[in-house]
């Protein structure tokens, strides 16, 4: 394996740091605490007016002066908050701001009321911790350690005013207070160990609790990146799947591929039958300049023979190794990173899957991982199509080798019989004429076999789409309606108006209408009748159905009328013509596309076949949900 | 008796040259033989023919239709009508295989494509609208 030692993941920015909050749950701390103001300032003013009334001396009017106040920033902080919600995003910067700001109001009022209501021996000191506590959650620990440090010195201030009698006397009921009675260094002391203690502890909590959120976030956000990739990897095979065309297929592969890893480029290198070069079959993001070296020699390029030998290679930096037979091209084309794999289908290795990245180290472990997965994909998809069409082309060179003779055999038995080597007696080209009938017969029964095979053996996997019945029933139309008329016979066509598209390939449906009609003509004698018919059957089926006046299958033949190489025996009495496989390819297709199909006959009176289609699904189902028809 | 037109066949098997020779010969064609891309080449070379009939799969499957491509990129030869035949539809062709799929461009370098085994009267109504409608550049 081939790696560049040292990949650094891909820096990711982290928002979290630091903070246990987000924004929007910062937002829902401000109403709650906007909501316990209002409770405090309801309480203070009672509890004021019932000291007053016990105690004359207590400065109620100060006290409660400083309760309108702070109902009154908060107010403010209401309606702040209110337009803050409005404005979407949450502007994270000024959430923080307002967080500070409310802190440092609220530590300077509730100083302010301690202040008044005896400083140090107030009853209300006791209420200084909760802000340290809140603090502690929601900032950092120097954040807290801060403004821990500015209420300790608050603090030592007050039992400094108290001493120099700035401050009101305590109120009479309050007999001890959280120092005593009296003023002293070890109380002082304590109170700022408790405080202390108090930050360390939140602080130290929070931080775990900090730490765990933002994996969380960290988590959410890969596991969101991660499912969003992954749907577009589904779009990308499933658009993979719809072609039927190689090079299409792979121009799909290497777009999809460059959006979805978000790089400068990718291409497909696939190999030639004797392993010995490559070549850029598909590319995206490329100059033309990079791809005219054309071919890649594979003995001269070790990096190339490694892959294809099975070898992941992620390279960081261009620079970093002599990997490369022409870094300068490379670097010219401003790639500085790259991530090559190979295309392989259980052991065979058949090309490289590349992406390019014009950032240095753009590729971590995950995305290698990601790409892997998405090079077997393409694998798959590729190596399905062309073993289709190299089975297909076994399938034409059999063809051609079983035709060959034939066609010699008729093109030269064709002059005799048109007499173009001289005049012939009734009897020599009667036999002649006989001759060419029965070698015609035999080139349509190798046709009619391996288009069977073709069906039989899924060569060439179909695709589906929805296909417009209209236009290759008028085709049709056109085509027999001359042989018809050679034949004498009235050869209808019926179409109902707004018929459903049917869910198929056209390939299929065209080769289904031939069989029908050209049997329903074939069988039927001068002076008789063929009526073609599309209807809609059901809400999600189509109906397809031609009868016809002619000989008719009887009874007993009705059950093996779709096997292989039957023929009636009044249809051989009829005519020569025919390979007995013309009603069972009918049957192939039906079964592939999910239709049916259903005969009522009588002998020598004529036949209905009446075949029901699967209508195409609606316009774009939700992905993985079952189609509708 | 006047001639009225060289027609050079590019086609392997000898029997159906033979047959369409008679065929031709019998409405006063000139008509010359090659059994291969390479000497069918080397006759056009010879003499400019007035047609040309060219099989698809030769000694290489896709022999007929590189010596098409070949023509259509030599401005000499470039007007030359080539008239195909395959014993594949021409739609099998056209969807068969990647070598095909590979070779043929966006447009297909014949001016006809008729499938074997061809009847004397379509070979020959073929090769009249051909040789009557001189190819468009």
């Amino acid at each position: 394996m081939i790696r560049s030692k040292e990949i650094p993941p891909r820096p990711v920015h982290d928002r979290t740091k630091g903070q246990v909050f987000f924004p929007i749950d910062l937002m829902k701390v401000f109403l709650w605490l906007i909501r316990l103001r209002w409770m405090a300032v309801a309480g203070g003013l009672i509890a004021s007016w019932v000291v007053y009334t016990e105690d004359r001396a207590f400065p109620t009017l100060v006290v409660q002066g400083t309760l309108v106040v702070i109902s009154g920033y908060n107010l403010i902080f209401y309606l702040l908050r209110r337009r803050m919600s409005a404005a979407a995003p949450l502007d994270e910067r000024s959430v923080i701001l307002v967080a500070h700001a409310q802190t440092a109001v609220d530590l300077l009022a509730l100083f302010l009321l301690i202040g008044f209501t005896g400083g140090i021996y107030s009853p209300l000191l006791i209420f200084v911790f909760f802000p340290i506590v809140l603090i502690g959650i929601i900032f950092s620990p120097v954040g807290c350690f801060i403004y821990g440090t500015l209420v300790v010195m608050a603090t030592g201030g007050l039992i400094l005013m108290g001493e120099m009698d700035i401050l009101p006397p305590p109120i009479a009921m309050v007999q001890n207070s959280l120092f005593g009675d009296r003023f002293g260094l070890i109380p002082y002391v304590c109170f700022v160990g408790a405080i202390l203690a108090t930050g360390v502890l939140v602080t130290a909590t929070a931080s775990r609790l900090r730490g765990k959120g933002s994996d969380l976030f960290r988590i959410s956000r890969e596991l969101d990146a991660s499912n969003t990739k992954l749907a577009a990897l589904y779009e990308m095979v499933k658009e993979m799947g719809l072609c039927s065309d190689l090079q299409k297929l792979m121009d799909t592969a290497t777009r999809h591929a460059t959006r979805i890893m978000g790089v400068k480029g990718c291409a497909i290198k696939l190999m030639d039958e004797e392993a010995k070069t490559l070549r850029f079959t598909s590319t995206y993001g490329l100059s033309q300049d990079y791809l005219a070296k054309g071919k890649i020699d594979i003995d001269k390029s070790p990096i190339n023979r490694q892959i294809i030998e099975g070898a992941v290679c992620a390279i960081g930096s261009i620079d970093e190794k002599d990997y490369f037979q022409y870094p300068e091209d490379i670097r010219k084309e401003g790639i500085a990173s790259m991530i090559c794999l190979p295309l392989r289908v259980e052991k065979k290795i058949f090309g490289i899957f590349c992406v390019y990245s014009d950032e240095s180290y753009c590729f971590g472990e995950s995305d290698t991982k990601f790409f892997s997965l998405m090079t077997d994909l393409a694998a798959i998809a590729i190596e399905n199509l062309r073993s289709g069409l190299l089975k297909l082309w076994f399938m034409m060179k059999v063809s051609h080798q079983l035709r060959s003779p034939m066609n010699a055999v008729y093109t030269m038995l064709k002059p005799m019989s048109g007499e173009y080597l001289g005049p012939l007696s009734v009897a020599q080209k009667d036999t002649l004429d006989k001759c060419l009938k029965r070698i015609k017969n035999l080139g349509e029964l190798i046709n009619d076999l391996l288009k069977l095979g073709e069906k039989k053996s899924e060569v060439a996997a179909p695709v589906w789409y929805p296909v417009d019945l209209v236009k290759i029933m008028r085709h049709m139309q056109d085509f027999y309606q001359t042989q018809a008329r050679q034949k004498t016979i009235d050869f209808r066509v019926q179409i109902a108006a707004d018929l459903p598209k049917v869910h198929a390939n056209e390939k299929l449906i065209d080769e289904l209408f031939t069989n029908l009609i050209s049997n329903a003509i074939k069988y039927t004698p001068a002076n008789g009748r063929v009526e073609v018919s599309l209807t809609r059957a059901t809400n999600d089926r189509v109906c397809l159905e031609v009868s016809d006046t002619g000989i008719g299958v009887s009874e007993k033949d009705l059950p093996g009328l779709f096997a292989e190489f039957f023929r009636t025996d009044n249809a051989k009495a009829f005519t020569e013509e025919g390979t007995g496989l013309g009603l069972s390819i009918v049957k192939e297709i039906l079964d592939r596309i999910g239709g049916t199909v259903h005969v009522e006959s009588t002998l020598g009176q004529g036949s209905r076949f009446s075949c029901l289609l699967p209508n195409a699904p609606n316009p774009q189902p939700a992905p993985g949900a079952p189609s509708a028809g | 008796m006047e001639k009225r037109g060289d027609i050079l066949i590019i086609e392997d098997d000898r029997d159906i040259v033979s047959s369409m020779r008679i065929i031709l010969e019998s409405r006063q064609y000139q008509v010359r033989e090659a059994y291969d891309g390479k000497q069918g080449y080397a006759k056009i070379e010879e003499k400019m023919p007035d047609l040309i009939i060219l099989d698809v799969m030769m000694s290489t499957e896709t022999e007929g239709f590189e010596l098409a491509y070949k023509l259509q990129n030599t401005t000499a030869y470039k007007k030359i009508p080539i008239l195909m035949l395959s014993s594949f539809p021409k739609k099998m062709v056209e969807e068969g295989s990647e070598k095909f799929q590979h070779l043929l461009g966006d447009y297909w370098p014949v001016a006809d494509f008729l499938e074997k085994p061809v009847e004397p009267e379509e070979l020959l109504s073929a090769v009249e609208n051909l040789i009557a409608q001189p190819k468009q550049p």
